[in-house]
């Protein structure tokens, strides 16, 4: 009863991402011209003030380390985290030597 | 001096300095500890001062002074968007989180690994207060994720326990399928309208509301209603809770479950999809979003989880987890709160509804570290956390009793404390609004009044075996609890003004009926 109606939720949310991942209806793929400057103008910005802003010319790193450096910071604490939550849990029980 | 990064950057500086800090071992990690997290509290005060005292929402920019690009005029870096809501639970979570850390002073001494205890603690109260002042939605979800993952490794902290393993693999599995709905749903939000930032995107969804935004709507709902151990999906709650450390339950249930839960609905409801921007569309025959279908929806699960979650504390034999349980069901009235200030956006009646609910985060939080550190105590001092085996503490521990009056009786919402006022907000708006609702409400906390008088019968009636040789618990225990009972003393005799001066106007923040949270971005836009 509760496997049948998991499966069946989740086949409906499998139809409603597949409407969403449809261009007619929902999110374009392979942004051309006009669409580029719609859908991604972040982007676009990114590329073009990329190097003066910020100075170097690899974008991804101009992206995570300057202007979303904040996230990086984030990721680099999650990483921290798991394995300081990786460490203590594997730790020897109390009272084993 | 801008003290708000400082919010980030000493607990941040805190948990990352723990491991070189208790290379000087002993109790140096434990002051290091409880110094980071003082200051923590100290700045969350001065920055929910501040915001209070202006009365306007502080919007910083993390690498700028100016969100917006050069030339262009929409924002391309992170900010932090402080408004009265996010102030509050700042502070709350740096309250509870002190006084958590400092009961584990006295009550961890028996465990091994302080060291990551203390660097995860650290970062669980970094990761929450990184989601309340957040403003983007990307940056949102680094953060609950950082939060999510040192609450799994703390309700597994102890390893050598079956159920802390069972409860936290558990809540690990089901956390992350959340944590991933919630990510599937921002990258919906992104691929659709190109930014990241909570405010504009608020506005690019009103210019184009989409079935995408729909879409991932539902996706973050319904990552969050996990996240906040709404009644279908509570199962996790209920055996995570329990099996943690004490100090922990106290801040999973008073603090995890409201920061990257209910905190995160609201803001994602008022500030991304603000019911008042798309109201206003609608007067003028543009396409909106009509969201009293969400608010309905909101209002069903939280009924459900008001009945259910307490109705199941009434039959629990074990201490923390009748506590857990009773948290699923105060969480139904923070979610009534907000279903009732989502249909009947606008109104006298949306507005008090919104009041309640904050008013219920604050005093839940409260109320619920006071009843897990009394648990804890329980356990620390004789053994035991089954319900059957223990009766007749009231002679061996009369503070511990005392206190536990005051904190069920608190949470039951009798008048005299600070429970009455948030809860009876919520009744109020909930009868004017449609009196079925009231009728629900009543019937959970009718629930809560058995579950609760169920555990008063432990503390009182004839002292049984195992409570023979029980002592009170030591200082450091003893002050958490006792700050806790004091706070909710003097939040109950001032419990109007406090509801006028500080839950009206953050309730009216948060509402945003002219769009403050977006105007707050707006501004900078022609500045630059």
């Amino acid at each position: 009863m509760k496997t049948t109606f998991g499966a069946l939720s989740l086949v409906f949310i499998l139809g409603v991402l597949l409407v969403v991942a449809n261009p007619n209806y929902g999110l374009k793929f392979g942004l051309g011209e006009g669409n580029w400057e719609e859908y991604r103008y972040t982007d676009q910005y990114y590329i073009e003030h990329g190097v003066e802003e910020v100075g170097g010319t690899n974008i991804v790193t101009d992206i995570v380390f300057d202007y979303r450096g904040y996230d990086t910071l984030g990721e680099a604490t999650v990483l921290f985290t798991s394995i300081a939550g990786a460490v203590a849990l594997l730790r020897k029980w109390r009272g084993e030597e | 001096m801008n003290v708000l990064p400082w919010l980030i950057i000493t607990p941040l500086f805190g948990a990352f300095s723990m491991p070189v800090i208790s290379l000087l071992g002993g109790k140096f990690r434990e002051y290091w500890a409880v110094i980071v997290s003082g200051l923590t509290l100290g700045i969350a005060a001065k920055v929910f001062y501040t915001v209070w005292k202006s009365n306007e929402i502080l919007v910083y920019t993390l690498g700028d002074t100016n969100p917006i690009g050069n030339g262009v005029k929409f924002p391309i870096r992170i900010i932090w968007e402080v408004d009265l809501f996010g102030a509050l639970l700042a502070l709350t979570v740096t309250f509870v989180s002190f006084l958590a850390i400092l009961y584990s002073l006295e009550y961890m001494k028996h465990d091994t690994g302080l060291d990551k205890y203390y660097t995860l603690t650290l970062v669980l109260e970094l990761g929450m207060i990184g989601v309340v002042i957040t403003g983007d939605i990307f940056n949102f979800y680094v953060f609950l994720e950082i939060m999510s993952i040192a609450s799994y490794a703390l309700v597994a902290f102890r390893n050598d326990t079956w159920e802390g393993i069972e409860a936290g693999v558990k809540y690990m599995f089901v956390g992350s399928l959340a944590s991933s709905f919630i990510l599937l749903g921002i990258a919906l939000l992104y691929g659709q309208y190109g930014t990241l930032t909570m405010a504009y995107l608020a506005m690019k969804i009103a210019e184009n509301p989409t079935l995408i935004s729909k879409v991932a709507l539902a996706f973050l709902i319904g990552g969050l209603l996990f996240k906040s151990g709404a009644v279908p999906v509570h199962m996790w709650l209920s055996d995570a809770h329990p099996a943690a450390p004490s100090s922990i339950s106290a801040m999973l249930s008073g603090l995890v479950i409201k920061a990257g839960g209910v905190y995160a609905i609201a803001r994602i409801i008022f500030g991304i999809f603000n019911p008042g921007l798309h109201g206003y569309l609608k007067t003028f025959g543009m396409p909106a979003f009509n969201l009293n279908t969400l608010g309905w929806i909101i209002i069903f699960f939280a009924c459900l989880t008001l009945v259910i979650g307490n109705a199941m504390a009434v039959v629990q034999n074990d201490m923390k987890r009748l506590f857990a349980f009773s948290s699923v069901g105060q969480i139904g009235y923070i979610l009534l709160g907000f279903g009732i200030g989502i249909v009947a956006y606008g109104d006298k009646i949306g507005e008090i509804a919104l009041t309640g609910a904050v008013y219920h985060i604050v005093n839940h939080a409260v109320i619920k570290g006071l009843l897990f550190f009394i648990a804890g105590a329980v356990i620390h001092q004789v053994g035991t956390k089954n319900l059957n085996e223990l009766s007749g503490l009231a002679r061996r521990m009369p503070f511990t009793t005392i206190s536990f009056i005051i904190g069920a009786t608190a949470i039951i919402g009798l008048p005299p404390l600070n429970g009455f006022a948030s809860k009876w907000l919520i009744y109020e708006s909930s009868a004017m609004y449609n009196p079925i609702l009231a009728v629900v409400a009543v019937i959970g906390t009718v629930f809560s009044l058995i579950a609760y008088t169920r555990v008063l019968f432990t503390f009182l009636g004839v002292e049984s075996e195992k409570v023979k040789m029980v002592k009170e618990p030591g200082t450091a225990m003893i002050v958490p609890m006792l700050v806790l009972v004091i706070i909710i003393l003097v939040m109950g005799i001032f419990s109007w003004q406090i509801s006028d001066k500080i839950m009206l106007p953050t309730a009216k923040m948060l509402e945003q009926l002219n769009g403050e949270y977006i105007m707050a971005l707006l501004k900078f836009i022609g500045g630059g």
